[in-house]
């Protein structure tokens, strides 16, 4: 817990190393570390919860882009280790600026095994095409619509069941600043891990 | 699990029948293995992702008949396929939204007032320099660098430590020279950490606070919004306010920061314009110490280095080649901010800026007592004093340029020191704070400038600094004493 490291970009190569993944099923489920990666666009709350599900402390603002570097840290949840990287912003999986380049290069290299989609709740329709691509992409998503309780505050109802069984994907309502949430999150995380190992 | 090694989902965004079939054409071509699906790397083909075309032009033997589809595919439509890609997603996206989602109308009333007077330049500008004054002006500078400064250099460190680590050291040690490596003039402990402790924390801590506060408070996007139109004109966008101003805190921390733009263009033109005119809070604090007796002589100053920042910046627009930047930026939020954040915030910024200026300054102060044993320090002082007298300045003013070296704020806290001694005029100290502000950087941040830019563009730009900086000083001494100004 409470570990932390930083690493700045790396240049863009990626290979495909997937099979390195899939030549481990010898090892039992619970002893591999899992890869969680937090991505979503700025200033929606990824670094609270990724202080939240480790455990440890990065600088948190009300300001776009505060994270420019990956930020790694490990938490463990039903004695199944995770590895927690939190990513900087990216509105598109077509990237346009360097920060966006760096995490789509971390989501094509990593191999994630959960991929967190944090989008604010006030903004979603601006931000679900994202959901839709990372799904269109593949990767094995959770769709966290946060600051639920601001949007309520507006007067805004989502139906955040309805919406899981339309993407067929867990759904989960955070208020992270509130530390609201955050447990269903995490048992969606250990369910989804479940049923994908099985 | 599918053929790519990761679960089916069953849910699919639906394009139009032509990208539909360009999709399926380009996906039965792909041969390789990618993390991504092959119908994501065919979307990205087809939006002419750079990175992904690369990648397939040297794994797919197919790539010419890919290129075909794509080729084909993009003459059918007269915007970009990005552009029509994206509006197909997000359509469907609104389509999933609508199913599941109700708004009720509430308006805001204050929320939405707020927002509009602090965007609109009428009201935008006067809150602007609201802020300043109180933020910076009166925290930082009067509270910070005055009351703070006072308190810990005057009070604790000049009538209490400094005689003792002298008198210590004078009895436990019995070579000169090594007593004035620790202590007496220019010591580490009797200058260096004099200086990061009791003129520079302070300084440093209140703007992290100031800077905190409004970062949580989501008034920095905007500043953005409302500066927007300024900074197209020197070539960047109301991103860039927010490296800007977190220069006026660290312009090492800034240079980092200012990866968050969007071109390379961009990212050029703000570390140089970080570098050249954006003086740090620690420099900014002990400037506005000097000046802040002399308003005059603050106006000077500022409306100097203001000038410059703008000029240098429109120049580098015309000279520097790349695309120029269209802005878009979330507006977070108004949100009261919370204090346990703050007070985190500001002690993590604080000891990341402690962590990384103290080895500068017990650096700087080793290597400064080396230059004044073997006399290269005396021999800089001498030979420089025919720029010093262009500049107007003493000769004994080298050795603040000399400190600048080291770090910015060095430089600017011996330039305290100085005129404590009542050594300079009113237009020698707005020349020499001029001079200093637009200074080379300090190694921490030339290093970063490195890192991020590359040794090319960070030379350049120094290389560029220097001699200008010295301009600068001598046209407006020049300038201030054809005028026969005294400030």
């Amino acid at each position: 817990m409470g570990r932390k490291q930083k690493e700045t970009k790396k240049p863009v190569k990626f290979l495909n190393k997937r099979s390195s993944v899939k030549n481990e099923p010898s090892q039992p489920f619970k002893q591999r570390k899992m890869k969680l990666v937090l991505v979503g666009t700025p200033n929606v709350g990824k670094s609270v919860l990724f202080n939240l599900l480790t455990g440890s402390y990065v600088t948190v603002s009300n300001y776009p882009g505060t994270t420019v570097e990956v930020t790694r840290g490990t938490a463990k949840y039903n004695q199944q280790t995770y590895e927690v990287i939190d990513t900087p912003g990216m509105y598109s999986l077509l990237p346009i600026t360097e920060e966006e380049r760096v995490t789509r290069t971390l989501l094509l290299q990593e191999k994630p095994d959960v991929v967190i989609h944090v989008v604010d709740a006030k903004n979603i329709e601006r931000m679900l095409p994202l959901t839709l691509q990372l799904l269109e992409a593949g990767l094995p998503v959770i769709l966290d619509v946060n600051m639920m309780d601001e949007a309520e505050a507006i007067g805004r109802k989502i139906d955040l069941d309805k919406l899981s069984s339309i993407l067929e994907i867990p759904v989960v309502g955070t208020a992270a600043a509130l530390n609201r949430g955050i447990e269903q999150l995490k048992r969606a995380v250990m369910e989804y891990v479940k049923k994908r190992v099985a | 699990m599918s053929k790519s090694g990761l679960p089916d989902l069953d849910f699919n965004l639906q394009y139009d029948e032509t990208i539909e079939n360009a999709l399926d054409g380009i996906e039965k071509l792909l041969k390789a293995r990618y993390t991504f699906s092959k119908r994501m790397i065919a979307l990205l083909l087809l939006q002419d992702d750079e990175e992904i075309i690369k990648m397939a032009k040297l794994r797919e033997s197919n790539f010419p008949r890919i290129f075909a589809i794509i080729q084909n595919t993009r003459s059918k439509y007269k915007d970009p396929m990005r552009y029509v890609i994206t509006l197909q997603c997000h359509q469907q996206a609104q389509d999933v939204l609508s199913t599941v989602m109700t708004d009720r109308k509430q308006s805001t009333h204050l929320q939405s007032v707020l927002d509009r007077i602090t965007i609109q330049p009428i009201t935008g500008i006067p809150i602007l320099l609201i802020v300043l004054y109180f933020g910076l002006y009166k925290f930082v500078g009067e509270f910070g660098a005055g009351t703070l400064v006072d308190l810990i250099e005057g009070k604790l460190f000049e009538t209490h430590i400094n005689p003792w680590v002298n008198q210590v050291v004078e009895n436990l040690i019995p070579w000169h020279s090594l007593q004035t490596l620790l202590a007496f003039d220019y010591g580490i402990i009797t200058l260096g950490l004099r200086y990061a402790v009791a003129i520079i924390l302070p300084i440093v801590g209140t703007f992290f606070l100031a800077f905190s506060l409004l970062e949580d408070s989501g008034y920095l996007p905007r500043l953005a919004l409302l500066v927007d139109r300024l900074f197209k004109k020197i070539g960047l966008n109301g991103r860039a306010v927010i490296p800007m101003t977190l220069g006026f805190g660290c312009d090492t921390m800034a240079t980092l920061v200012s990866r968050t733009l969007e071109t390379n263009r961009e990212r050029v033109i703000a570390t140089l314009l970080l570098a050249l005119a954006i003086p740090c809070s620690a420099q900014l604090g002990v400037i506005l110490g000097l000046l802040s007796a002399r308003p005059l002589a603050l106006a000077v100053w500022a409306g100097f280095v203001i000038l410059v920042f703008l000029l240098v910046g429109y120049l580098a627009a015309q000279v520097i080649p790349g695309e120029k930047p269209a802005f878009y930026m979330e507006l977070p939020p108004l949100r009261l901010p919370r204090i346990a954040n703050i007070l985190e915030k500001t002690l993590s910024r604080m000891q990341w800026y402690f962590l990384e200026i103290i080895p500068f300054f017990i650096l700087a102060s080793v290597l400064i007592w080396a230059g004044k044993i073997t006399g290269i320090f005396d021999a800089f002082i001498h030979t420089s004093a025919p720029l010093m007298a262009a500049l107007g300045l003493p000769p004994q003013a080298a050795e603040v340029f000399l400190f600048g070296f080291f770090r910015r704020d060095y430089g600017a806290a011996g330039l305290y020191d100085l005129q404590k001694l009542g050594a300079l005029s009113g237009v020698q100290i707005v020349v020499a704070a001029v001079t200093l502000t637009l200074f080379v950087p300090c190694i921490a941040q030339f290093a970063i400038m490195i890192k991020e830019r590359g040794w090319k563009t960070a030379l350049a730009i120094a290389g560029f600094i220097f001699p200008f900086a010295f301009l600068c000083g001598i046209v407006l001494n020049f300038i201030l004493t054809l005028l026969g100004v005294t400030l």
